[in-house]
């Protein structure tokens, strides 16, 4: 063994040299500096031994290692409110870590102080899909019936919320901040979000539920401010006039402009005017809305959602232009997932191969598979020859670990056949052979002659978890590739005559990676996606935008 | 022939997932050790990438009594030089004697990285939340740090010293758990 003895650690080694470490990792060593390094390493074995334990640890980091929670919900014991002393005004860009649950992302985003939160480089907001922000700290945990007041400013279950106005028009929504504080707000309603600790309730009627961990929590009322001492309170807000009620622990009130603060305790309710708070006002005289009632009445949407789907899939089962649907649900002992399309061809039912059944867009009524680990696949043989390609499916992207992440993919990639993927950037890419016996130019290691069509990133860190529909359509016909999400066309580029192909074929596929060769000289890759699938459809037509927004519209999971 | 219905098709399914299964359980492994031959993380995904294809394309030569990690290093460690020399005019690539160094050597260190591996899981948890926070943070972030860092604009001396203090700290962190655990 080549182990230096005794063993020497980073901080043994000379200034410089650790410099030398540090700028090489960062890619900021200067030539000079570098040859320098190289010669010291050349020369030291300790330097070297050192130097593959700190890269390695570095990248440990970088591909977002996984640490013991455990451990650090105990060292995080101390209250969060001290570490508010020491501000962190140098950090400016944020992005959500992978492999977080989005209740860390969220003490993360509240942690990182909650005045300015996450600003990104102009170039990089890209979840623009539905009016997705990235930036935030709250962050909307459940909608029911709500209706917005115009249609620009709509939100989505799991949908990040930053320092805007939250307006509904009616319905109920339940709003999650980075705090822990829940706020339950019913329409019609006009919220300002201010920060993880604060908002303002300009009109309409809320629920506020603060653990212990969000105590301090404030709300604005008019001329008031509410600050909860760990409680279950309710506001109601019309026309500039408030009544506050408190359903447990207590609360504090303070008029804007007053240094006394009056306490309101469980049971008790207070009138808030423009002058400041009241009197003691009846109990009961409001209906807030209740958290609790929403879960049950969330739980029927979602079964009348999830009934409305079951529909929708059993109609486009019987699609003549369906080459195969796979809706990835009930994956039976002999690990095989049937292909929907009527009259039933089992011929064309997929292999699962180590994809793991986990929940899908309705959770206990429905599974979906998840591609997470490296073997991870769902193999099918799909003969024939086809005249245009459409690929529809519900996925929820955790990240984008490879280079390449892939959606369906024909496994050899010889002419005529598509690959369905999204780069490690978001970017979205469908290609079909056109020739594979061609060089392809300008790419010396690619297969053959094609040609891959982008479309702009539509996912980025802060969209992990969520659902979304995506499609893309190859169209000889019109000679256009496009690309959308959630319903929406996003990207459409012409196919030149150098790259025209309208025989199309699939044959051996994967759906979630790329893998078995079938060829002489098989080119092997790890592509798996880090996600689920809950459903892919796959067309020999080229549908339009229209029905494309149709297909997204019947199949959602959150109307 | 007895063995009729073994199918070519239906052996090489069964070497398929031996192959899968091999790798997926010594990816993280091979991931260290060849990232410490080459400049970014980027380049050792690449390698990581073409060295899982050679394995897969050399598969029916891995003898299963033998060591597979050794074996897949030997590959990773052709892969990394080749790559070496394709990416050459990259001023901040390894001399090819250093690499060779760092490659030997890096093979001796597999349980050793593992060890710091799970080293720094530990230390992680046990850093101040606000730090974990920040670090994990800065690190996962698609964005290089030194964009990070530029994009932060004044702050950005700051916010890349922060980052490199704790990067250090990690380490020291590391290194005393796994010395302590040797000499335990």
């Amino acid at each position: 063994m080549m182990k230096s003895n005794p063993k020497m650690n980073f901080d043994d080694l000379p200034f410089e040299e650790q410099e030398w470490l540090d700028d090489y990792l960062d890619g900021t060593i200067l030539p000079d500096d570098f040859a320098a390094f190289q010669n010291r390493l050349h020369e030291s074995p300790e330097l070297r031994a050192i130097a593959r334990r700190y890269l390695a640890i570095d990248d440990s980091l970088r591909q977002g290692i996984e640490f013991d929670s455990n451990a650090a919900a105990a060292a995080a014991a101390t209250p969060w409110l001290k570490l508010e002393d020491a501000p962190m005004e140098d950090v400016k860009v944020v992005r959500f870590p992978k492999l977080m649950p989005i209740a860390a992302a969220a003490t993360i985003a509240f942690l990182l102080g909650s005045a300015a939160m996450m600003v990104f480089r102009p170039g990089e907001t890209i979840a623009t899909v539905d009016g997705q922000s990235a930036e935030g700290f709250a962050v909307v945990e459940q909608l029911f019936d709500a209706e917005w007041p115009n249609s620009d400013s709509q939100f989505r279950e799991g949908d990040t919320i930053g320092a805007e106005v939250f307006r509904l028009a009616s319905g109920t929504a339940e709003i999650q901040f980075f705090s822990g504080a829940m706020m339950t707000v019913e329409g019609p309603a006009e919220i300002s979000l201010k920060s993880a600790w604060e908002a303002a309730c300009i009109e309409g009627s809320v629920r506020m539920n603060v653990p212990p961990a969000a105590r301090g929590f404030k709300l604005q009322a008019p001329s008031t401010e509410i600050i909860d001492l760990g409680t279950e309170f309710g506001l109601e807000v019309r026309n500039g006039k408030g009544h506050v009620e408190v359903f447990d622990g207590e609360i504090a009130i303070r008029h804007h402009g007053a240094t006394e603060q009056q306490l309101v305790t469980k049971g008790n309710a207070l009138g808030l005017s423009p002058d400041g708070p009241g009197g003691p006002s009846p109990i009961g005289s409001v209906e807030f809305p209740d958290a609790r009632m929403f879960d049950s009445q969330a739980k029927e949407q979602q079964q009348s959602d999830f009934a409305h789907w079951q529909a929708h899939r059993d109609s486009l089962a019987k699609d003549e232009r369906l080459i195969a649907y796979y809706t990835f649900d009930r994956v039976a002992d002999d690990s095989l997932i049937p292909d929907l399309k009527i009259p039933r061809n089992t011929e064309l039912d997929g292999a699962v191969v180590m994809a793991e059944p986990v929940d899908g867009r309705w959770p206990g009524m429905k599974s979906a598979l998840e591609f997470r680990r490296p073997s991870a696949r769902v193999r099918v043989n799909i003969p024939g020859d086809f005249s245009a390609f459409t690929f529809a499916t519900w996925v929820r992207i955790d990240s984008l670990d490879r280079k390449y992440n892939a959606l369906f993919m024909g496994d050899s990639y010889e002419t005529g056949e598509p690959h369905w993927q999204i780069r490690d950037d978001g970017a979205l890419m469908l290609s079909v052979m056109v020739d594979n016996s061609k060089p392809n130019p300008g790419a010396l290691n690619d297969a053959g002659l094609h040609r891959v069509y982008f479309s702009p990133p539509i996912w980025e860190m802060s969209m992990s978890g969520q659902w979304m529909h995506v499609a893309s359509v190859y169209d000889p016909v019109a000679r256009a590739v496009s690309h959308y999400v959630n319903g929406k066309q996003i990207s459409t580029q012409e196919i030149v005559d150098k790259f025209f192909i309208n025989t199309l074929r699939i044959g051996n596929a994967e759906i979630g990676n790329w893998g078995l060769p079938f060829r002489e000289d098989p080119w092997f890759a790890i592509r798996n996606l880090n996600g689920r699938m809950d459903e892919i459809a796959i067309f020999d037509a080229a549908l339009d935008e229209n029905e494309i927004a149709i297909l997204f519209k019947n199949s959602r999971s959150d109307r | 022939m007895a063995h009729s219905e073994n199918t070519p098709s239906a052996l090489e399914d069964a070497r398929y997932e031996i192959f899968v299964a091999k790798f997926a359980h010594y990816e993280p492994d091979l991931r260290r050790f060849v990232r410490s031959l080459l400049p970014t993380a980027t380049d050792a995904d690449d390698v990581l990438q073409q060295t899982a294809i050679v394995i897969w394309r050399k598969f029916d030569q891995y003898d299963p009594e033998t060591n597979f990690m050794k074996w897949a290093c030997v590959i990773a460690r052709f892969e990394s030089l080749a790559y070496r020399r394709k990416m050459a005019r990259d001023r901040l690539v390894f001399r090819e004697d250093v690499l060779e160094l760092m490659a030997d050597e890096g093979v001796e260190e597999i349980d050793s990285r593992r060890a710091e591996h799970e080293a720094l899981e530990t230390c992680l948890a046990a850093m101040p939340e606000k730090q974990r926070k920040f670090v994990m943070l800065a690190y996962t972030s698609s964005i290089k740090i030194k964009e990070l860092a530029e994009e932060a604009g004044s702050s950005s001396a700051a916010f890349y010293m922060r980052l490199k203090r704790f990067r250090h700290q990690l380490m020291k962190c590391v290194e005393e758990k796994t010395q302590r655990m040797e000499n335990a």
